[in-house]
């Protein structure tokens, strides 16, 4: 392979979307020419610079309100049968009871219940106003702050070292009990990391719903559910570093 | 679709991407206001026409209108303004730059958020799906109804010209 070539090829290998033989092409070519090797270091420079420092901009909670209320005006408009259920309730509580309706209908099998409200939790928390109860980066700060408020104390890990940094915490409901949610942020992806006593035996599962993530283990008497919208490897990797 | 059903399916696979919306919307408009606007129409066209979403991805089915939502409204703009949108002048002239240098320590911050802002819409849409959103190029060809070849090639030119407005502005910075 040509350095013309290689150079050319050198973002998407970055980008992992070339055919595993052409990928090979690349790498061979790079490991022999410095200043390709060289030109692709400074690519995944400029990646990292980027990611780092270009803002993602969020959505403001007041625009996701009024998107929420101007799509139900739509659909209210649009006719039919709900239009009779929404006269029937207001449109807040139209609200938060379609969303519950939507995330039951869909999964309607019993024996992931739990799973099923962990989804809908971290859910809730991204489209609405509630992630953070306890903003805060400091480890030393969210813990004490579940006191009193919690019959356990959650184990709080700042693993902004590992490229996880903490964001804050929140109570939250699952399963008709309050739990400690933890958030961590992974480049703009925002992890729930879900925390209770169970007296469930140890064990290990993964689970996909709608796209999210989740890995849920059991440990020491104590339930935890990570859930992301972040890869399944990147999930793992940060219940690896949580646990260590 | 009977209309309680859309809705939920609606809010269940295509709300949850309003902050993806917004952040193509704001990088595409360069402005908050017009992003907020854009996005709730964005929004409102997507549930009308949510019938022609035949599930898989929500968020490149959203990024779709959201894009094609931020044409029409800079055709719409240009054609009242009837000043011609030249991208080449608002990317070589730094005017985005100028504008924000005033405000940002010429700090890396400033340098690359200026140097993507400065860059031609169709550049910087591409970074933005790549690098900001995490998109695979299947993703960013649906969104931009581009040939795969065609991402691969636009993302290639669009980090190089990156790369050197950065470059350039640290040198510029160091003298």
């Amino acid at each position: 392979m040509t350095c013309e070539s290689a150079n050319s090829l050198a973002g998407a290998y970055l980008d992992e979307e070339l055919d595993p033989s052409v990928s090979v092409q690349v790498r061979e070519h790079l490991a022999t020419c410095d200043s390709c090797a060289e030109a692709l270091a400074q690519l995944g420079a400029l990646r990292a610079d980027i990611r780092e420092h270009a803002p993602y901009y969020r959505a403001p909670s007041d625009l996701q309100d009024r998107i929420r209320v101007a799509v139900r005006r739509a659909d209210r408009q649009g006719g039919g049968l709900w239009r009779w259920l929404a006269m029937a309730a207001s449109i807040l509580l139209a609200a938060s009871l379609a969303w519950n309706v939507a995330l039951r209908q869909s999964h309607s099998s019993r024996a992931d219940t739990v799973s099923e409200n962990i989804f809908s939790s971290h859910v809730r928390s991204l489209i609405g106003t509630h992630l953070l109860d306890v903003p805060s980066s400091n480890q030393h700060t969210v813990k004490p702050w579940f006191n009193g408020k919690l019959d356990f104390s959650p184990d709080v890990k700042d693993l902004s070292m590992q490229g996880f940094p903490l964001i804050g915490g929140r109570i939250d409901y699952v399963s008709d009990r309050p739990v400690a949610a933890l958030v961590y942020q992974r480049r703009q992806h925002v992890i729930n990391l879900f925390i209770w006593p169970s007296a469930t035996p140890d064990s290990d599962t993964e689970a996909v719903r709608n796209g999210y993530h989740m890995v849920h283990w059991n440990s020491a008497g104590m339930a935890w559910w990570a859930v992301s919208d972040l890869s399944a490897g990147e999930l793992r990797q940060f219940r690896i570093l949580y646990e260590q | 679709m009977d209309s309680p059903s859309k809705l939920l399916l609606f809010e269940q696979s295509i709300m949850p991407h309003a902050n993806a919306a917004y952040n193509l919307a704001r990088w595409l408009t360069r402005n908050e206001h017009d992003a907020e606007d854009i996005v709730q129409e964005a929004y409102l066209r997507a549930f009308r026409f949510f019938d022609s979403f035949h599930g898989g991805d929500g968020k490149a089915w959203l990024l779709t209108v959201v894009r094609n939502t931020c044409l029409t409204w800079r055709r719409r703009e240009q054609s009242m303004l009837k000043v011609p949108f030249d991208e080449v002048i608002h990317s070589s002239g730094d005017v985005a730059a100028t504008r924000e240098t005033r405000l940002v320590e010429r700090s890396q911050l400033g340098n690359v958020r200026d140097c993507l802002e400065s860059l031609p819409l169709d550049f910087r849409e591409v970074l933005v799906m790549r690098e900001l959103e995490e998109m695979p190029y299947r993703e960013i060809a649906a969104v931009t109804s581009l040939p795969l070849g065609t991402v691969m090639s636009r993302l290639s030119r669009a980090r190089r010209r990156l790369q050197e407005c950065v470059t350039e502005r640290m040198k510029r910075a160091a003298k």
